[in-house]
């Protein structure tokens, strides 16, 4: 069952339409990701779902966002601070953006099961224990009296999924959760997201800009460019024939190890900002596929079993990547 | 070929603190690190953050001072030279900066970054400076209208193209490239990493080539040093060779290749990078190491080779 659906999201800060036309959903025990290069929207959707973007002035001007059967545009902000954070968890990028930097650890994650699940403060202590223990975190108590300053980035990022988990959340959303780490520690880390979902049946989103990682942890995979989902589907499909010349270049730019001699030779030019979309298709200026019609108009989501990819030549074979 | 870089056994050490109400602390950034560098090579060194990888860069151009050991360029002692001559010599020798945010001064033109050099070296180029320059941007890929831009007005890729084109300007034989695609985006990485080996190609460069990206390094170069914690603790002769350091096998296995045909279960190194300030004697990685014995834990392994390949391990894989 699908406990996340997003159906053709529009969001707008006054008349700038910095995302349009983002579908996707994700189910108990699995992992969709959304892949993308800065400014294509990724932590855009990621506030949209949590029900967030009035905070940083923007709203939702189109489609559905679907949590369990209840879309969530229409709910008041009361009913939704009891979601957010509690059947919805979010890990951000920057572990200091959910900590409070004067507060220790423990009360910290207390206030997550209190304020969620009723408990009291002894019986919500020992399910922070708990918890701290799951995420392979030594000395649960000890680390329970210690201000976030006293501990590592990794640290930090294992304190944040713990008062995620703390509520006993059905959806996940994690924001770039490693891209701040060192490599060792994004290996742990993504291990635990995976484990995580397997024993208690979560559903994550994992936004990421490395295709690596998604190629590591992903079951679905959503490509955004320029505020778009340019193409989606299961991450075999994605990798193997991905179908948007987009898509197909984002792979061909990672060095894919020894066996793989090709040149990288990556995308002319850049991401375009909200500022300067180009009309038509947004990445026509950067594509060697583009025909005139690319220039004039939006491509339409052509949709091939479970996967969709937004280009006009969607169905013609393309040059695969090297 | 000739070495272009012979460094020996250099180190650095910073203290920090130190106060009415503290004692200073000490710590080696980098310790006892010895390779060459041949002409038209290209070194990766790689490592986690604060193994030392960029300060290593640093004393290799002598833009800090290292508290011991030697740097020889083109089998010129660096240390032993004067202010005025180091300053003539970086001409042949130039780094690429991580951030090409803050690597231009924000109030030049592109075209007076890309001058500067010159100007600061005080070399005239052959034709005039207008063509130099012009020439200079159109190397690395940029169209010279942009010469009268300023910094804010390109994106992060082209910034990084004006950095190597300065880099490039009074034609240096060797490259120190400090993370030079950390801050870029996957697609414009891909488009830097490209020029630089063109430009590889065509002008004969020599590189050490810093990141935190194995898979990276192992595209880009032909040797590669593992840092950890200031030491090289593993030399690979080429990208192919096997692990033999405990912690290399864990970097290449925390390392995701972009293919989900590839996943592999990942069986997580336990802790993390212990603080430099506060080391345990012996081996600075027998504490997350599955193979330590009570020999790592009292005495530290030193760089050892065996056919070329260089490990500091007492237990090699």
């Amino acid at each position: 069952m699908n406990m996340l659906n997003v159906h053709n999201l529009g969001v707008a800060f006054g008349a700038v339409q910095p995302l349009s036309g983002v579908s996707f959903s994700v189910g108990k025990g699995e992992t969709l990701g959304i892949v993308g290069e800065s400014g294509s929207g990724k932590s855009l959707t990621a506030m949209s779902v949590m029900g967030l973007l009035p905070l940083i002035g923007g709203r939702i001007t189109a489609g559905t966002v679907e949590f369990d059967g209840q879309d969530l545009t229409k709910l008041p902000e009361r009913a939704y601070r009891k979601l957010r954070g509690g059947r919805i968890g979010l890990i951000t990028q920057n572990p200091m953006t959910s900590l409070d930097p004067l507060k220790k650890i423990g009360p910290q994650v207390d206030d997550v099961a209190i304020l969620h699940l009723g408990m009291t403060a002894t019986q919500a202590r020992a399910r922070t224990e708990e918890i701290l223990g799951t995420l392979r975190i030594p000395e649960p108590a000890l680390i329970c009296e210690r201000y976030p300053h006293q501990m590592s980035g990794g640290m930090k990022q294992r304190i944040v999924i713990a008062m995620a988990l703390a509520a006993d959340p059905d959806v996940l959303i994690a924001d770039e959760p490693t891209t701040a780490l060192d490599v060792t520690v994004q290996a742990q880390i993504i291990r635990l997201l995976d484990d995580l979902v397997k024993q208690r049946n979560l559903a994550l989103v994992l936004i990421t800009h490395d295709m690596s990682v998604v190629a590591q942890t992903c079951d679905k995979v959503v490509v955004m460019y320029a505020g778009r989902a340019v193409e989606y589907g299961p991450v075999g499909a994605i990798f193997e024939h991905p179908r948007h010349p987009y898509t197909q270049a984002l792979i061909a730019c990672i060095p894919r190890g020894l066996a793989d001699t090709a040149r990288l030779s990556g995308i002319a030019g850049t991401v375009p900002t909200v500022m300067n979309y180009p009309k038509g298709c947004p990445f026509h200026p950067r594509c060697a596929r583009a025909e005139p019609i690319c220039a004039t108009d939006p491509p339409e989501l052509s949709i091939n079993g479970d996967t969709g990819a937004a280009c006009h030549f969607a169905e013609m074979p393309h040059a695969q990547p090297a | 070929m000739p070495n272009l870089l012979e460094v020996r056994n250099l180190s650095k050490r910073f203290s920090s603190g130190g106060g009415a109400f503290r004692k200073a602390r000490s710590m080696h950034a980098v310790n006892g690190v010895s390779f060459d560098l041949p002409q038209s090579r290209v070194i990766g060194v790689v490592g986690e953050s604060g193994c030392g990888k960029s300060t290593l860069a640093r004393l290799i151009l002598r833009l800090i001072e290292p508290s011991g050991g030697t740097v020889a360029f083109d089998g010129d002692d660096l240390l032993a030279k004067t202010p005025a001559q180091m300053r003539k010599l970086r001409a042949r020798m130039q780094m690429v900066f991580q951030d090409p945010y803050s690597a231009i001064d924000p109030r030049y033109t592109i075209r007076r970054a890309v001058a500067e050099p010159f100007e600061v070296q005080g070399v005239t180029p052959d034709r005039s400076m207008k063509d130099e320059v012009d020439a200079l941007l159109e190397m690395v890929g940029l169209n010279p209208g942009l010469a009268s831009s300023y910094p804010h007005q390109i994106s992060g890729g082209q910034k990084q193209r004006v950095g190597i084109a300065r880099a490039l300007a009074l034609r240096p034989s060797l490259l120190v490239l400090d993370e030079p695609t950390a801050s870029l985006d996957v697609s414009v990485q891909a488009q830097i990493i490209g020029l630089l080996e063109d430009l590889r190609a065509d002008l004969g460069l020599t590189y050490l080539f810093i990141s935190h990206d194995l898979s990276l390094v192992k595209y880009f170069c032909d040797e590669i040093l593992v840092m950890y914690l200031g030491r090289v603790v593993e030399a690979l002769p080429d990208t192919s060779a096997p692990a033999r350091h405990p912690y290399t096998r864990t970097l290449m296995e925390s390392t995701f290749e972009p293919d989900p045909k590839k996943r592999r279960l990942i069986a997580p190194l336990e802790g993390e990078v212990p603080s430099p300030f506060d080391l345990p004697p012996g081996c600075a990685f027998a504490d997350r190491c599955p193979n330590a014995s009570a020999l790592c834990r009292h005495e530290t392994p030193v760089l050892k080779a065996e056919s070329g390949h260089s490990v500091a391990c007492h237990h090699p894989i």
